[in-house]
């Protein structure tokens, strides 16, 4: 039996006439953490909103859920107004309470926020206003977000942007405690070779097409010597 | 609605005002407009947060459209809701169908829309006129307290109670989904139906407040209490109750404004909203230092 997370078979995004990924056909296994590597407009991004189901494609894409089913996802860009006077507290009590956060955040959900916000390194920033934050800070929360509850498939879009040696190396801690203690099979869209060395599992290397995909240092090596990606 | 009016004569002779705040119709205005103020300033705050200002002056105006429509068909002033809910409904959900499969800003074809339902509207009011005087309009147009009845009030009591407990069981859902729609949508929110379904709460919330407010300015009563409450709110909380106060001061402010000096409620109201609006700013301002 295929412990295939994520299936692609022939996967073509075309926007506005533009061909953005053609005919990708790709296994990501469960509980690993699979990059995605290549050049600026090599269509990483516009990949993980069609496993979203946010953008259309051709082709098939099957999500293999054996489990709770929940999806997280790391947006590159958080485009929210950051003038909308919502705390921090507040933002990550919407998915964690049925309460209207409006009326007040409750006793077990405020428990749930502070330990989001310890596990990010944030802790005690509840109070904060969203868009006080800088962009690393609200970077952290947005993962804080993604990760609990811990997801079975977690959709990062190049969530190290803006986050300092320190924040990158809790978020590693974070996604590597989900894959080995939840079995979260993680797909991340990067360009920090370092990180890639150090936390995936398997790494794709897309431009389009899927040029190349495997261990992690192989297909570091072979991009570089290829120049193909500018990891 | 009795008890409610005379709970209003009774505390405007134990305060003192002047004998004409004492009046039955203002005590009718009173009672609507605080009415009135948890509802479209509960909703304001979302309105704005979703970026549904413009879409919602709109629907302000399809109001009036749809006022003409009712009319032209023979239908009386008093009994045109449901013209004007069925026009604004069809206006608001066909606008939201275009902005979300074009590729073109929402303001453009929000644009596009207002342009289309005001040339309709007074292309109609031209059939309208030959039925009744068109200065019989002008209560919807620009409201008065003078046309409430008890059949108005508890329409928007029954309604804004619905409306009310609504958005309050979906209310996370649709501040997640105004924030970041790829977050919600990808923790399973259903984020179409919210974006659909709350275009049907702001058109029922703007058609059944007509009479007060009137269905030009209509739009700055679930405009303006937020743009104000954003300037001095400090969280989501705030934001809400900032929002429902203004409306309820601006409103009360503005009934006793036309009261005093027989303007329209409408105008009175929303002069008194942006008053609201630009002491707001200064306020903010020093409130961040």
């Amino acid at each position: 039996m295929s412990n295939a997370a994520v299936e692609l078979e022939h996967v073509t995004i075309r926007r506005e006439g533009r061909l953005v990924v053609e005919d990708a056909c790709l296994e990501i296994n469960a509980g690993t953490i699979h990059v995605l590597i290549g050049p600026n407009g090599a269509g990483k991004s516009t990949l993980l909103a069609a496993m979203l189901g946010q953008t259309a494609f051709a082709g098939t894409i099957k999500l293999h859920f054996r489990g709770s089913g929940d999806v997280g996802y790391v947006p590159q860009s958080f485009v929210a107004d950051r003038t909308m006077p919502i705390t921090i507290g507040e933002f990550l009590a919407l998915q964690r309470q049925r309460w209207p956060v409006c009326l007040g955040v409750r006793k077990a959900a405020r428990a749930r926020v502070a330990t989001i916000l310890e596990r990010v390194g944030l802790a005690g920033m509840e109070r904060r206003r969203l868009g006080e934050l800088s962009g690393g800070e609200l970077r952290r929360v947005l993962i804080g977000n993604a990760i609990d509850p811990a997801p079975e498939l977690l959709l990062c879009d190049e969530p190290a942007t803006g986050l300092d040696p320190a924040a990158i190396e809790q978020l590693d801690r974070v996604l590597c405690e989900l894959r080995d203690e939840h079995g979260t099979t993680v797909v991340m869209v990067s360009h920090d070779r370092a990180q890639v060395r150090r936390i995936a599992n398997r790494v794709t290397l897309l431009h389009v097409q899927i040029k190349d995909t495997g261990q992690p240092a192989k297909v570091l090596e072979r991009a570089a010597a290829s120049a193909e990606a500018m990891v | 609605m009795g008890w409610a009016y005379e709970w209003w004569i009774d505390l405007a002779r134990a305060l003192g005002l002047p004998e004409a705040f004492q009046y039955p119709f203002v005590a009718r205005g009173v009672v609507a407009i605080l009415m009135l103020a948890p509802m479209l300033g509960g909703l304001s705050h979302l309105v704005v947060a979703r970026r549904l200002a413009f879409f919602s002056t709109t629907l302000g105006q399809a109001a009036l459209t749809g006022l003409v429509i009712g009319v032209a068909a023979g239908q009386a002033l008093d009994e045109t809701y449901t013209p004007i809910l069925g026009f604004c409904l069809l206006v608001g959900v066909v606008m939201s169908y275009v902005r979300r499969q074009t590729t073109l800003p929402p303001d453009t074809v929000i644009g596009v829309f207002m342009a289309f339902t005001l040339g309709l509207g007074i292309c109609l009011l031209v059939a309208a006129t030959r039925r009744f005087n068109i200065h019989q309009i002008e209560a919807v147009m620009f409201g008065s307290v003078l046309t409430i009845t008890d059949r108005d009030l508890l329409l928007v009591f029954v309604l804004g109670s619905l409306l009310g407990v609504v958005v309050a069981v979906a209310y996370n859902l649709v501040l997640a989904d105004s924030l970041s729609p790829p977050i919600a949508r990808a923790r399973g929110a259903p984020t179409t139906a919210i974006d659909y379904g709350f275009v049907v709460i702001v058109t029922i919330a703007i058609t059944v407040s007509l009479k007060v407010i009137g269905a030009l300015l209509v739009e700055a009563m679930i405009v303006v209490p937020a743009a104000a409450a954003r300037n001095i709110a400090g969280s989501t909380r705030g934001y809400l109750w900032w929002s429902i106060a203004l409306a309820a001061i601006a409103g009360l402010s503005g009934l006793f404004i036309s009261t005093l000096w027989r303007v329209p409620s409408g105008g009175a109201i929303v002069l008194a909203l942006s008053v609201c609006f630009f002491l707001s700013l200064p306020i903010g301002r020093l409130s961040r230092r």
